[in-house]
C-alpha cells in the first residue's frame, strides 16, 4: 500500500512537470559545512526514473504476493520500502556527496534481504557487498578529487569545474567504475549471476529492474557531463568492453540450462547494448537508451516472475526437467509467449524501438561495432526461445502444475500493457527526457567545440 | 576549568558512597556530575577561568569537551549492571574514570606543556589501575603491568622530548614556541626533541610502530574499561596530539608531516591486516580501534582540524560505535570474548541487530552514518596534499567492510549460540543502544548545527 501512495505522489509530480524547465529543485540547502550540499530535485530523466521507481515496486510486492516466506514478513516489506527510499534518493540527487550516500543506503537493504531471505552462501553475499562496494569507493574518490576544482559538491558547481585531461580521465574512470561493476560491464559481471541465482524472486527484481538502473542513470547524468573532457579516453574502452561482455553473456545464455542463470546472463546482455548506447553520447542514442531502461526493467520482473513460479511449482530450475508445462498450464505458457516475444523486442514493443534506435546509432558511430551488437538480437531470440521451447513443450514430465494465480496474471497483465504502450507511443517516454537530455549534450559539446 | 572541579569532586562523592555501599546512588550522583559539568562547559561560568589562565577552550575545544562528557556518561550507563555486582568496589571505578576523565579535560583545554604533561598523567594513572580490575584474572593483570611500563617508558620519552624543547625554545607554551620557531632557525636538538614527544604521542594513540600494546591491554582489561580506552582516551589523545603539533610545531611542519603520514599508512594496514585474522571480539575491536586511530589522525596533516569540524565528526561516529559494540559485548557477557558467542544476537533482539548494523556500518564508513561523514571530510581534507594516503586509506576502507560485514552476518545469523539464549538486557543498556542508534543515524544534523 505505501508503495502506492508514493507511485501517487509522483504521479501527481508528473502531471505537474513541465520538462523545458532545467530543474524542478524539492530542497535546497547550502549551508552545510565542506562544500556539501543538501540539494534535491529532479529533471525529466529523473523523473522517468523516479517513475519507474515507484512502478515497479508494487509490481514486484504484488508478484510476491504468494510467496509465504516473504510476503508476510514485516522485516521484508520494511527493508523494500527502505530500498524505494534509496532509490528516489539516487535519482532525485542534485549532490555528488548526497548522490553518493543515497548510491550506498541502497546496498544496506538488499544486503540484508539476499542475507535473510536468500539461500546464498555467505561468500556469495560478501562477493556481492565488497565488489560492488569497491566500486564505488573509487566514485567517491573522484568526487573528492573533483571537489578540489569546484566550489561545492552540488551538481551545477561540479559540472561547471573545469578539469585537465588527463586528470579528467582519471575521475571519469573512478565513476565508471563504480557503475561497470553495478551494471555489469564485461570483466566486472561475476558478481552477478550467483547474486541472482541465489536471491529470493523479489530481491533479484529489486536488483535487475531497480539497482542497476541506477548505474545507467548515473553514467548519464553523473558521469559524462562531470568529466567530459576525459571522453575521448575511455569511449573506445567501455565501448569494446561492453559490445564483449553483451556477446559473452548471450553466448553463455545459449547454452545455458539453469533458468534463473538464464535470464542473469540475458541481463547482463541487454544492459551491456544499453552501456554501449550511452557511451556514444548522441541525443537518439540516450534517447533509445532510456526506452531501452524502462523496457528492461518490465521485462526483468517479467522474466524472473516466470523463473521463480517455474521453480517455486517445479522445485528445480533446470530446464531439461520442465518440459511440456504448456500443456498442463495453458494460462502460463500464454503469458511466458507474451514476455519471451516482448524480451525478444519484435516490433510494437518498447524493446523494438529501444534496441533499433541503440542498434542505428551504433551502426552510424562504427559499423563494426554495430554489426557486432545487432547479433545480440538473433542470440537473444535464439535463447529465448530456446528456453522457452525447453520448458514449454514436449511431453509432460511432470505431472501436476497449477496455473497462474490472479496476482501473477495482474502482473503479466499490467507489464505487457506497458510495454506495448511504449512500443506504440515511445514519445511518452522521448518527449520526458528529451529537454534534459539536450541539456547534459550541451554541457558536453561546450569543451570539446572549445 | 570548572567541569574540572565538578567532576574531581563528583568522583571524590563517588569514593565516599562507595564506602556506605550505596551502588545506586553513585551511578545517579556520577551521572548528575557529568550533566552538570556539560553544562558548565557549555555556559561557562568565568568565576575562575580569569584568576587560573591557563587552560582554553574555545568552541572545539567545548564540543570535544561535551563529546567526551557524553561518552563516559553512556559508558558509565551501560556499565552499570556490572558494576552493581561489584558492591565493595563500584565507588572506586566510578571515581577513577571521573578522575581520568578531568584529566582528559586538561588535555584539551591545554596551552603549554607543563598542563598537557599534567593532564596526561592524571588521565593515564586511573587507567593503569582500571586496566587491572579484574584481579582474578590473570589477563587483566597483565593488561594492567604493560600498560603500565610502555606507559611510564612513554612519559619518560615525553619528559626527555619537553627537556629538549624547552633547551632550544626557552619556553613551555605552545604559542611561544611557535613564535620562537619564526624568528629563530632551529638547531637538531629541537628535531630530536620533537621526535621524542611524536614516539611518546604515537605510543598513547597507538599508532604503529608503538601499537603492539593495544591488542594485549584491551583484551585484558574488563570490558567497559576497554570502551573507556578506545573511546574517550583515543578521541583527547588524538586531539592533543593534533593541537601540540598543529600550534606549537606548525613552522617546521615539512619535518614532520611526511613521516606521520607514512607512519598512519602502515598503521592502517596492521590494524586491518592483524583484524582479518581476530576471533576474540575484544582483541577485533582493538585492532579495528589502531585502524580508526589513524584514520582520525590523518587530520594532523592539514591546517585547522582543531577549529573544524571534521576531527570532531569522525570523533563522534567513531565514539558512539565503540560505546555501541561494548554495550553489545557487555549484554552477551562471555567469558572467553570469542566472536562466534554473538551469533545470533540479532536475531534474537531486534534492538541488538539494529544498533549493531548501524554501529559497525558507520565504522566501516558507509553512508549514510555519522561515521562516514567524519571519514569523509577528513579524507577530502587530506587529498589535497596527500593523494596516495587516501588511496591507501580507501582500500583499507574496502578491507574494514570486509571485516565488519563478516561480523554482521554472525550477528544477524538466524542460527543462536548457547549465549543469546539467555539475553538479559537492562532498561539503562537499552538506552545507552537507543542513543548510539539515534546519534549514529542522525550525525549530519551535528553537521548543519556546527558554529
Amino acid at each position: 500500500m505505501g508503495s502506492l501512495v508514493s507511485a501517487g505522489v509522483a504521479i501527481f509530480h508528473l502531471l505537474n512537470f513541465d520538462s523545458t524547465a532545467p530543474l524542478t529543485t524539492l530542497y535546497e540547502n547550502h549551508t552545510l559545512p565542506f562544500g556539501m550540499t543538501f540539494h534535491i530535485g529532479y529533471d525529466g530523466l529523473g523523473l522517468l526514473m523516479i517513475m519507474l521507481t515507484n512502478l515497479i515496486i508494487p509490481i514486484i510486492l504484488l508478484s510476491n504476493y504468494n510467496n509465504s516466506k516473504t510476503s508476510e514478513s514485516s522485516l521484508f516489506h520494511a527493508l523494500v520500502f527502505l530500498m524505494q527510499f534509496g532509490l528516489l534518493g539516487v535519482f532525485s540527487a542534485e549532490d555528488g556527496i548526497l548522490f553518493y550516500i543515497f548510491w550506498e543506503f541502497t546496498l544496506i537493504p538488499i544486503f540484508l534481504i539476499l542475507y535473510w531471505f536468500g539461500n546464498g552462501t555467505n561468500k556469495i553475499l560478501l562477493k556481492f557487498f565488497i565488489y560492488t562496494l569497491i566500486g564505488s569507493l573509487g566514485m567517491l574518490l573522484s568526487f573528492i578529487a573533483l571537489r578540489t576544482h569546484a566550489t561545492s559538491f552540488d551538481y551545477v558547481d561540479l559540472v561547471a569545474a573545469k578539469l585537465p585531461a588527463k586528470k579528467a580521465c582519471w575521475i571519469m574512470s573512478g565513476i565508471m567504475l563504480a557503475f561497470a561493476i553495478k551494471i555489469p560491464v564485461f570483466p566486472f559481471h561475476t558478481w552477478q549471476p550467483d547474486t541472482y541465482t541465489s536471491a529470493p524472486m523479489s530481491a533479484t527484481m529489486l536488483l535487475s529492474a531497480l539497482m542497476l538502473k541506477m548505474a545507467l542513470f548515473g553514467m548519464i547524468k553523473w558521469m559524462l557531463p562531470l568529466a567530459p573532457e576525459g571522453i575521448a579516453d575511455l569511449k573506445w574502452l567501455v565501448l569494446i568492453l561492453s559490445v564483449v561482455g553483451l556477446l559473452y553473456a548471450a553466448v553463455m545464455c545459449i547454452r545455458m540450462n539453469d533458468i534463473k542463470r538464464l535470464f542473469a546472463y540475458a541481463s547482463i546482455s541487454h544492459l551491456g547494448l544499453i552501456a554501449a548506447g550511452i557511451m556514444i553520447f548522441t541525443k537518439d542514442a540516450l534517447v533509445g537508451a532510456s526506452v531501452q531502461i524502462v523496457n528492461h526493467s518490465i521485462i526483468a520482473v517479467g522474466l524472473f516472475l516466470i523463473a521463480e513460479i517455474l521453480e517455486s511449482r517445479l522445485n528445480t530450475r533446470n530446464m531439461s526437467e520442465m518440459q511440456g508445462t504448456a500443456t498442463l498450464a495453458p494460462k502460463f505458457g500464454f503469458w511466458f509467449a507474451v514476455i519471451a516475444f516482448a524480451s525478444v523486442s519484435i516490433p510494437f514493443t518498447a524493446g523494438f524501438i529501444g534496441e533499433f534506435t541503440l542498434l542505428k546509432e551504433l551502426t552510424d558511430f562504427n559499423p563494426w561495432i554495430g554489426i557486432l551488437s545487432s547479433t545480440t538480437l538473433v542470440f537473444g531470440a535464439v535463447y529465448t526461445l530456446r528456453a522457452y521451447q525447453l520448458s514449454m513443450f514436449g511431453a509432460p514430465k511432470n505431472e501436476i502444475f497449477e496455473d497462474l494465480r490472479w496476482n501473477e496474471i495482474a502482473v503479466f497483465f499490467i507489464l505487457s500493457i506497458a510495454v506495448v504502450v511504449f512500443g506504440l507511443f515511445p514519445h511518452l517516454i522521448s518527449d520526458l527526457v528529451g529537454p534534459s537530455l539536450d541539456r547534459i549534450l550541451a554541457i558536453f559539446n561546450a569543451p570539446t567545440s572549445l | 576549568m570548572e567541569a574540572i572541579i565538578i567532576l574531581f569532586l563528583t568522583g571524590i562523592i563517588a569514593l565516599f558512597l562507595g564506602i556506605f555501599k550505596q551502588p545506586k546512588l553513585t551511578t545517579v550522583s556520577s551521572i548528575l556530575g557529568l550533566v552538570a559539568a556539560g553544562i558548565v562547559q557549555y555556559f561557562p561560568l568565568d568565576i575562575l577561568s580569569d584568576k587560573y589562565n591557563i587552560l582554553e577552550f574555545g568552541d572545539a575545544g567545548n564540543a570535544f569537551v561535551i563529546l567526551a562528557l557524553m561518552i563516559t556518561a553512556l559508558i558509565i550507563l551501560s556499565g552499570d549492571k556490572g558494576f552493581q555486582e561489584d558492591k565493595s568496589h563500584v565507588g572506586d571505578y566510578h571515581a577513577l574514570l571521573l578522575f581520568s576523565l578531568s584529566g582528559g579535560i586538561i588535555l584539551i583545554g591545554f596551552k603549554d606543556i607543563f598542563m598537557f604533561f599534567l593532564g596526561l598523567e592524571i588521565l593515564s594513572i586511573p587507567l593503569y589501575v582500571l586496566a587491572g580490575a579484574k584481579r582474578q584474572s590473570k589477563e587483566s593483570s597483565e593488561a594492567a603491568v604493560k600498560y603500565f611500563f610502555m606507559g611510564a617508558f612513554a612519559t619518560c620519552i615525553l619528559l626527555f622530548g619537553v627537556a629538549l624543547i624547552y633547551g632550544s625554545t626557552q619556553s613551555f607554551e605552545l604559542e611561544k614556541i611557535l613564535e620562537f620557531t619564526a624568528e629563530n632557525p632551529v638547531g637538531p636538538i629541537f628535531y630530536v626533541g620533537l621526535l621524542f614527544i611524536l614516539a611518546s604521542f604515537l605510543f598513547k594513540v597507538g599508532a604503529a610502530p608503538f601499537h603492539f600494546w593495544v591488542p594485549d591491554v584491551y583484551q585484558g582489561s574488563p570490558t567497559v574499561f576497554m570502551g573507556y580506552m578506545s573511546s574517550v582516551v583515543k578521541l583527547v589523545g588524538v586531539f592533543a596530539f593534533v593541537k601540540f603539533f598543529r600550534i606549537a610545531f606548525d613552522n617546521v611542519h615539512e619535518f614532520w608531516t611526511i613521516l606521520i603520514a607514512v607512519l598512519i599508512a602502515i598503521s592502517m594496514f596492521i590494524g586491518n591486516l592483524s583484524a582479518l585474522v581476530q576471533t576474540k571480539f575484544k582483541r577485533l575491536l582493538a585492532y579495528s580501534s589502531i585502524t580508526n586511530g589513524s584514520y582520525a589522525l590523518m587530520s594532523i596533516l592539514y591546517q585547522g582540524s582543531v577549529q573544524d569540524s571534521s576531527l570532531w565528526i569522525f570523533m563522534v561516529g567513531y565514539g558512539m560505535s565503540v560505546v555501541a559494540l561494548i554495550t553489545i559485548s557487555t549484554i552477551v557477557n562471555d567469558e572467553r570474548d570469542e566472536i562466534s558467542s554473538l551469533k545470533g544476537i540479532g536475531y534474537k533482539n531486534p534492538l541488538i541487530g539494529l544498533v549493531a548494523i548501524v554501529a559497525l556500518l558507520s565504522t566501516s564508513g558507509i553512508p549514510p552514518f555519522t561515521g562516514f561523514f567524519g571519514k569523509l571530510m577528513i579524507f577530502s581534507a587530506v587529498w589535497v596534499n596527500y593523494p596516495w594516503l587516501i588511496i591507501l586509506a580507501l582500500i583499507n576502507s574496502a578491507i574494514g567492510v570486509y571485516i565488519y560485514l563478516r561480523l554482521i552476518m554472525t550477528i544477524l545469523s538466524k542460527e543462536n549460540s548457547e549465549t543469546t539464549s539467555k539475553l538479559s538486557i537492562t532498561i539503562l543498556q537499552q538506552g545507552v543502544l537507543i542513543s548510539c542508534l539515534v546519534i549514529l543515524t542522525f550525525g549530519w544534523v551535528f553537521l548543519a548545527g556546527w558554529k
